[in-house]
């Protein structure tokens, strides 16, 4: 039998696509502060509720299998760094819940040290948007020294408790005369907004106990408040413009579970939340009439900078005992060298330390590369435990380049026909220049420390994986250079708003989630203006 | 979209992963009761040879009951395995992963292999044999083997697999360091900072 063509229209003053973490920031904030009525549009389903994560945790830790099954859409795939999470909650589903903030610097390193790119935004504008966010989704953290972890209020948690053996590394470090602090968690210390404590599961990659923070959680409030329309399984292909301006109308849909239906979104108001490549993919995707390379694109900047921070990391082993696995998901950080002072080459990264069993795992085979049976593997196992490894990283700042792109990628396209995104990331010339000099000084400062500590270092890794990516939409005064203004505004589109990773200029030398939620939720204060 | 090309390709793995633990079960083990169409076959590791195995790579600190209670462990943990699932993502990767096909016809096979080997060489089956003649009988077997102990799903042979379970566990750890570390056991924030607790009757 054929199925006949159907088009379901959703009406509403807000329409927000993608139901990740930044859309759990507007949506929340919006919901809070506005009367508006509120879309959210998302192309993949929800996943793996709360009651369902013990037995997906248990499965995860045994077999490897995603904890969140299901948590894609068939056929949207591009090429280069992306996560594949479409679902609701999005990749923040996942994630380990490190939410330290960028560092004053980040935002002026054009004004400061002359090299990449000034933000049309001071970190103290952000500030209180950085709060905000904490307070959202939990976050116990230890304040650090004040010049290297600037905040106005207190977090809204006591921090995770240093284990044992952070304990013992802190020691180490505090001696080297390098402050490192406990790494700020978007997990819970205490009970918080209905969700439990921590219970140290160590497989944060999925939390059974619903301690640390996921997007789900936001929207499931929303909905049973009434406060949002969640739309899930609706893909949006591109949006329209009306016809005699260039705001956006609606937008354009289908089912992902059933092709056939089309959706209309109908708003007076639009928020690309898509994360870091689908946002500039729709805009790119929505190319047509006064538009003809893709909308907010008069300047030619939509899918540009995109950028991301590389990182050097290493292993150091330390004339101590330890014992790995009392608590893996906790780590001590450090932004001294974030916040480095005047410079004569520019050089900044952040620090952090992990326990770690590397080198001092069991092994089925020793040094001679005899194989070992039985107690034999227990003895091996346990001479190499005399001594602890700790694990140790650094994130440093990346300048992007402006052919660091997101492009549509004509040969590769979803069932419906559209292009899928291609990722090409690139670092600047001046990020090239400057590589050499990054690791030697990173990888010399690694060595300093294991020295002080009586250690060494047992090997270093370098890594250009674009992490923590962003960019493609980037903000800016000026509408010749950037996509979106400082609010995240579309300089072409007065409704149009792309908020979180996209719209940064630069990735600092931090994870970047909780500055995405900062910045959308400094873009919900814009949004909400327009509503009241 | 939800018949996609993944989708496809993964309903492809299943049914060959079906086949061919349909095929070996005769020879091997039995198939699982109710199954469905296109699901996979159950195949049960011959326990008392497996039993034999574990006793001689795993480590007789553990005493006998806990070699059982660690194949034990093994024989659940393989009874619930499903080949071909959707395994957690790979970070910034696009693209769906998902396990391989059902390595337990194989694993079942090698130790009947193993069985038969056991009874030409030794005259005997192989719970019977000594267990360095066990040993001298896996050596071949696992010399491939990863030396880090992968995933046991992907181990190539059965005795790796088993000792790949092990040492992986909470068990082993504590086992090891003599402490009562309990990695990944959902142990509450308090205590954290403490040095973890000697385990009861472990030497220093
Ligand atoms: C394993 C892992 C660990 C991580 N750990 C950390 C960490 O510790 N700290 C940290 O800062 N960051 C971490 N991250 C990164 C963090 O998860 C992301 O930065 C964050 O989730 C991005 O959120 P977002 O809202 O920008 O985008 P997303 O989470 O990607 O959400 C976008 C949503 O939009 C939907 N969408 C896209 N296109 C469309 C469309 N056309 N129509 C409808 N819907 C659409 C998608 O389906 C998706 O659900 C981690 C990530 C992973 C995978």
């Amino acid at each position: 039998m054929r199925r006949v063509a159907q088009t379901r229209v959703v009406e509403s003053d807000v329409c927000i696509i993608g139901a990740g973490i930044s859309a759990a920031m507007v949506a929340e904030r919006l919901a809070e502060r506005t009367q508006a009525s509120i879309a959210v549009v998302e192309a993949g389903r929800r996943t793996a509720g709360l009651a369902e994560r013990a037995r997906t945790r248990d499965r995860m830790l045994a077999y490897g299998e995603n904890p969140y099954p299901g948590d894609h859409v068939a056929g949207q795939i591009g090429t280069g760094a992306m996560y594949n999470s479409m679902a609701v909650g999005g990749a923040a589903m996942h994630w380990g819940g490190a939410v330290p903030r960028y560092s004053p610097e980040d935002f002026r390193v054009r004004s400061l040290y002359g090299v990449g790119f000034d933000w049309p935004i001071a970190f103290d504008d952000l500030e209180p948007y950085y709060q905000e966010a904490e307070e959202r989704m939990g976050v116990a953290g230890e304040q650090g020294p004040p010049e290297y972890d600037p905040r106005s209020k207190p977090y809204p948690m006591p921090p995770l408790p240093l284990s044992y053996n952070l304990r013992r590394m802190r020691e180490w470090t505090d001696a080297a005369g390098i402050p490192f602090w406990t790494q700020p968690w978007a997990r819970n210390t205490e009970p918080y907004q209905g969700r439990n404590v921590c219970q140290r599961c160590d497989s944060c990659y999925v939390c059974p106990t619903g301690a640390k923070y996921t997007p789900d959680f936001a929207f499931d409030r929303l909905l049973a408040d009434g406060r949002v329309d969640l739309v899930p399984q609706t893909l949006v292909r591109r949006l329209v413009l009306n016809a005699d301006s260039d705001r956006i109308e609606s937008a354009q849909a289908v089912r992902t579970d059933s092709p056939e239906e089309t959706v209309e979104i109908r708003a007076g108001t639009f928020v690309i939340a898509c994360g870091h490549a689908w946002s500039a993919h729709l805009l790119l995707n929505s190319a047509g009439g006064r538009f003809p390379t893709g909308l907010a694109n008069r300047t030619g900047n939509v899918g540009r900078y995109m950028t991301g921070h590389w990182f050097a990391s290493g292993f150091i082993e330390l004339p101590m005992q330890l014992f790995p696995g009392i608590f893996v998901n906790n780590s001590l950080l450090s932004h001294r060298f974030a916040s480095p002072g005047p410079l004569d080459r520019y050089l900044r990264h952040d620090l952090r330390l992990w326990e770690s069993d590397v080198g001092r795992a069991p092994r089925l085979r020793g040094d001679d590369r005899r194989t070992l049976w039985g107690d034999e593997i227990v003895s091996d196992w346990r001479a190499r435990t005399q001594a602890a490894t700790a694990r140790i990283r650094a994130y440093y700042d990346v300048i992007p380049d402006r052919e660091s792109r997101l492009t549509l990628d004509p040969s590769r396209t979803n069932s419906l026909g559209d292009p899928m995104p291609r990722l090409g990331f690139r670092a600047a010339q001046a990020t090239l220049d400057l590589e050499r000099h990054t690791h030697d000084a990173i990888e010399s400062r690694f060595r300093e420390l294991a020295r002080s500590g009586g250690g060494k270092v047992m090997r270093t890794q370098r890594s250009q994986l674009f992490e923590h990516p962003g960019g493609g939409c980037r903000m800016g005064d000026d509408p010749a250079t950037s996509v979106v203004d400082r609010w995240s505004r579309a300089h072409d589109h007065e409704n149009l708003f792309v908020v979180g990773a996209p719209t940064i200029v630069s990735s600092g030398c931090a994870n970047g989630t909780l500055t995405f939620c900062a910045l959308s939720l400094m873009a919900a204060e814009e949004i909400g203006r327009g509503l009241r | 979209m939800s018949g996609g090309v993944a989708g496809s390709r993964r309903a492809f793995l299943k049914r060959s992963a079906a086949v061919v633990a349909t095929a070996s079960a005769g020879a091997c083990g039995r198939r699982g009761e109710g199954e469905g169409e296109g699901a996979t076959a159950q195949v049960v590791l011959p326990g008392e040879t497996l039993r034999a195995v574990g006793k001689a790579v795993l480590p007789g600190e553990l005493g006998a009951d806990g070699t059982e209670r660690a194949v034990a462990a093994f024989e659940r943990w393989a009874a619930d395995l499903e080949p071909v699932a959707e395994l957690r993502h790979s970070y910034l990767v696009p693209g769906v992963r998902y396990s391989g096909p059902d390595p337990r016809p194989g694993w079942a096979a090698q130790l009947q292999g193993l069985e038969t080997e056991c009874m030409k060489r030794h005259g005997t089956s192989l719970a019977e044999a000594e267990i360095g003649q066990r040993r001298e009988m896996l050596a071949g077997r696992v010399q491939e083997a990863r030396g880090d102990f992968g995933p046991p799903a992907e181990a190539g042979h059965v005795a790796v697999a088993l000792m790949a379970h092990f040492y992986r566990s909470a068990v082993a750890r504590d086992l090891c360091y003599r402490r009562a570390i309990g990695q990944e056991q959902c142990r509450g924030l308090a205590g954290a900072g403490d040095e973890p607790a000697a385990l009861a009757g472990a030497a220093a």
